[in-house]
């Protein structure tokens, strides 16, 4: 993976990295679902931690409760120097904005161009009058293009993002977080909508954003290889508990049969590059 | 054939019971029948079927028909004013209707606008403004504003909301809207969202209605005019009350062929559209 | 995905500022929009219409929405309920008749079933009634068999059979289930085809589209009403030109409550008839 040169050079996105702290946080679904169960953590500054678990075991919850997009039933959340637990409205959109989220599926509007999509990375910087107009200033542009040429996808700024690849709409859905010039890069199952590849592309791309931005990363992952490989601290979940906190490498393989709840299967390894 | 190939049933096969679905079919019939009997009753307000008058109107109504197989071609210079007026309402209604649709269908729609309230509050008055008949309408509005353009114009613009904001709504509130997850990760307004993803993502299907509209307002234009709000209708209703066949024939013939032109020309534009 | 790793590489050479790369054209969509904004501009300047009198719009629709539904005159209401049921029947006589008529033929102008010039002379009548306003279908017919609420059902039967007869050959031509290939593979000809194969699956969508057209013929029948046909159109054009306002938000309040409540039921069974029972 070539390390980009252009964030040493000024222009990428660059802010302080922020702590997440969860105390005691539980959430139970309207329908009765407990998705998490009393979970507390520390995770400083500048880490890169994945949160491994089988789909169910709440970590998309747990991920969701860090930018307010899950309320929490109980507890505290806290981002950086912002509680997020009982946030809303302007306050709320404003720490959203120093927190970058990916998703499995690139979200991204398919019928409308990578600019357009990049700069709503932008949107929660926008005064009121330019907002509600929706015209970006020089500066949101700016730093738009950076991201987008951060990640390689410079070119097809013009592109409908529907027409790009799964690998390229997931570059562009990076330069859309980055272009928030966040403090926590947020990821949920980032790569499992790609091929093997294409997902050590992206994968590396997100350490590359720990290392040179200095960020703090999360990301949700069902693999052990590449929780493994690409992050430093690995967080277990099943049935909403924590099961397992602890350097990724040296996770072994009872540790992730605990975590799954049963025997390590072919398809819980991505392969590929090692 | 042989006598080898035809199978035999070496013991005869027991026909499993046949589903009862007798009861509720005759329930349903009978229902239908009594509600139809209902219809045909005067004496509630039914309708009382006659074909004793039609026969007795029948030479009267032959001698109709036959004056307007005979088209007054002489009549065309006159049409040709309302006919422009008809298909400017037509143009300028469904342009008013375009612009007025946008907000109010992603005012209708669960996903670009969470506020359940006033989403109900557009939609009760979209269903209320779609279950007045258009002539009803324009035959209101002439009361109000008097006879001319003006009320005809306002009938279309009212008719064609009703349709846009209901099919569009419907289509936006049946997808799968993942790009605004993410822009509410990152901190977007609702109207952020909405204009700056929502609106171009959804723009074919708002034009391919917008275009539908175009084509029903040619159909209702030619007949607002029967009520007083301007266009070849009115001329139309005078010269039905001239018994003047010849000259209606024209005129409906006029109308058969703007329709058809306008319906091919945006069947193709929606065939680029798609 | 190897093509943007690579020009991944090349971006570590450029200059420090990013060059927006140049936007792709876009003259088609930019003419076609002046053109379009040209022939509105034209037609809203020429169009007879005094713009000024919007203003005094909004104040004419409070005053007049206040003597309309401020006090509705309710005594009428059994003459309007009475006027609404005759705008119904005339709407599902018209509907039954449609629907009668249109499916056979509909069925005839359907790919593989009716001979080829049936097929297309069929589908032009369609195109032509479809065409014409259903208004002026109406008039013409009531100039032939005169305006009673009993001719206003046979215009909404005859008017609708344009869109009936198209929404029926669509959907036997949808049919793709190869039942009537195994009918035919049986020795079954075209009547066999259309009884046993084409019939039952096409029957939920037919019943379907046959309700659709009864929600659609409950505002034309007021339509036709206006016109002279009887029934509520008749009575709410009346009142609209004696200015008995309060008899007229009387008679509204009663033609949406009914469109609405027959769009409601009629919009129920008509999922329940899709999905099954």
């Amino acid at each position: 993976m070539t390390l980009d040169t252009r964030a040493e050079a000024g222009t990428g996105p660059a802010s302080a990295a922020w702590p997440i702290r969860l105390d005691g946080v539980s959430v139970t679904y309207p329908n009765g679902t407990a998705a998490l169960r009393d979970v507390s953590l520390t995770i400083e500054a500048g880490e890169m931690v994945s949160v491994v678990g089988l789909s169910g075991s709440g970590k998309s919850t747990l991920i969701r409760t860090l930018n307010g997009l899950v309320p929490v039933t109980s507890g505290t959340v806290t981002v950086g120097p912002h509680t997020v637990t009982g946030l809303s409205g302007r306050r709320l959109r404003q720490v959203r904005g120093h927190v970058g989220m990916i998703f499995q599926g690139f979200n991204l509007a398919t019928r409308v161009d990578v600019y357009r999509n990049t700069l709503v990375g932008r949107f929660a910087q926008a005064g009121a009058l330019r907002g509600f107009l929706g015209v970006p200033t020089a500066h949101d542009r700016d730093v738009t293009l950076a991201a987008l040429d951060m990640v390689g996808m410079l070119d097809k700024v013009w592109t409908r993002a529907g027409s790009l690849s799964g690998g390229q709409q997931q570059r562009v859905a990076i330069a859309r977080a980055l272009s928030q010039e966040p403090s926590i890069m947020l990821a949920d199952e980032p790569v499992a909508s790609l091929d093997p590849p294409t997902a050590h592309a992206v994968m590396g791309e997100l350490e590359r954003i720990n290392a040179d931005h200095h960020l703090t990363v999360l990301v949700n992952l069902h693999l052990m290889d590449l929780a493994r490989q690409y992050t430093h601290r690995m967080i277990g979940l099943r049935g909403g508990e924590v099961v397992y906190d602890g350097p990724a490498a040296e996770a072994t393989e009872a540790d992730f049969e605990q975590i799954y709840g049963r025997r390590i299967r072919p398809q819980d390894r991505l392969g590929g590059r090692t | 054939m042989t006598p080898g190939t035809t199978a035999e049933p070496a013991t005869r096969s027991e026909l499993p019971p046949r589903p009862r679905t007798w009861p509720r079919r005759t329930l349903i019939v009978s229902a239908l029948a009594a509600f139809t009997v209902a219809t045909c009753l005067p004496a509630i307000g039914g309708v009382e079927i006659d074909l004793g008058a039609i026969a007795q109107n029948w030479r009267r109504g032959a001698a109709n028909l036959s004056a307007l197989l005979q088209p007054n071609w002489a009549f065309v210079p006159r049409t040709v004013q309302p006919m422009l007026e008809t298909l400017q309402m037509a143009f300028v209604g469904a342009a008013i209707a375009a612009a007025l649709s946008v907000p109010l269908t992603l005012w209708a729609a669960r996903p670009t606008n969470p506020h359940t309230p006033s989403r109900l509050a557009v939609r009760a008055v979209i269903n209320v403004i779609r279950a007045v008949p258009d002539l009803v309408w324009a035959t209101i509005l002439v009361a109000m504003v008097g006879v001319g353009a003006l009320p005809g114009l306002l009938t279309l613009v009212l008719f064609d909301v009703g349709i846009v904001v209901k099919l569009v709504s419907e289509a936006i509130d049946s997808a799968d809207h993942p790009y605004l997850e993410a822009a509410r990760a990152g901190g977007a307004t609702q109207h952020q969202m909405n204009r700056g993803l929502a609106l171009p993502q959804n723009l074919p299907l708002f034009a391919n209605q917008w275009l539908y509209a175009l084509e029903l307002n040619v159909r209702i234009s030619a007949i607002l005019g029967i009520v007083g709000a301007g266009g070849i209708g009115r001329l139309l209703d005078e010269r039905f009350g001239f018994f003047a066949y010849g000259d209606v024939s024209v005129i409906i013939l006029e109308i058969l062929v703007v329709v058809l032109i306008i319906e091919a020309a945006s069947h193709l534009l929606r065939r680029r559209l798609a | 995905m190897s093509d943007t790793l690579e020009s991944r590489t090349r971006t570590t050479t450029a200059s420090p500022a990013v060059v927006l790369p140049p936007r792709p054209s876009r003259l088609v969509q930019t003419v076609a929009t002046a053109v379009v904004g040209l022939v509105l501009l034209v037609s809203v300047t020429t169009l007879d219409v005094e713009w000024a009198a919007l203003r005094d719009l909004p104040a004419a629709v409070g005053e007049y929405g206040v003597l309309m539904f401020a006090d509705p005159d309710w005594s009428r209401l059994p003459r309007a309920l009475f006027e609404m049921w005759r705008s119904i029947s005339m709407a599902w006589l018209g509907a039954l008749l449609c629907v009668v008529v249109s499916i056979p033929l509909g069925m005839l102008a359907a790919d593989g079933v009716g001979p080829t010039w049936l097929r297309f002379t069929l589908r032009g009548v369609f195109a032509v009634i479809r065409a014409v306003p259903e208004v002026i279908i109406a008039l013409v017919l009531l100039t032939v068999t005169g305006l009673t609420p009993f001719t206003g059902a046979l215009a909404l039967g005859i008017a609708g059979i344009g869109t009936q007869g198209k929404w029926t050959y669509e959907t036997i031509e949808t049919l793709r289930d190869g039942a009537a290939d195994a009918v035919r593979a049986a020795g079954g000809g075209r009547t066999a085809v259309v009884r046993w194969a084409l019939w039952p699956a096409a029957l939920p969508a037919l019943l379907s589209f046959a309700l659709y057209r009864f929600e659609i013929n409950i505002r034309m029948s007021a339509v036709l009403g206006i016109v002279g046909a009887g029934g509520i159109g008749s009575m709410l054009a009346n009142y609209t030109n004696y200015r008995a306002w309060d008899t007229v938000g009387m008679l509204l309040i009663v033609v949406v409550v009914t469109t609405m409540a027959v769009d409601a039921v009629s919009g129920a069974l008509r999922r329940r008839i899709m999905e099954g029972p």
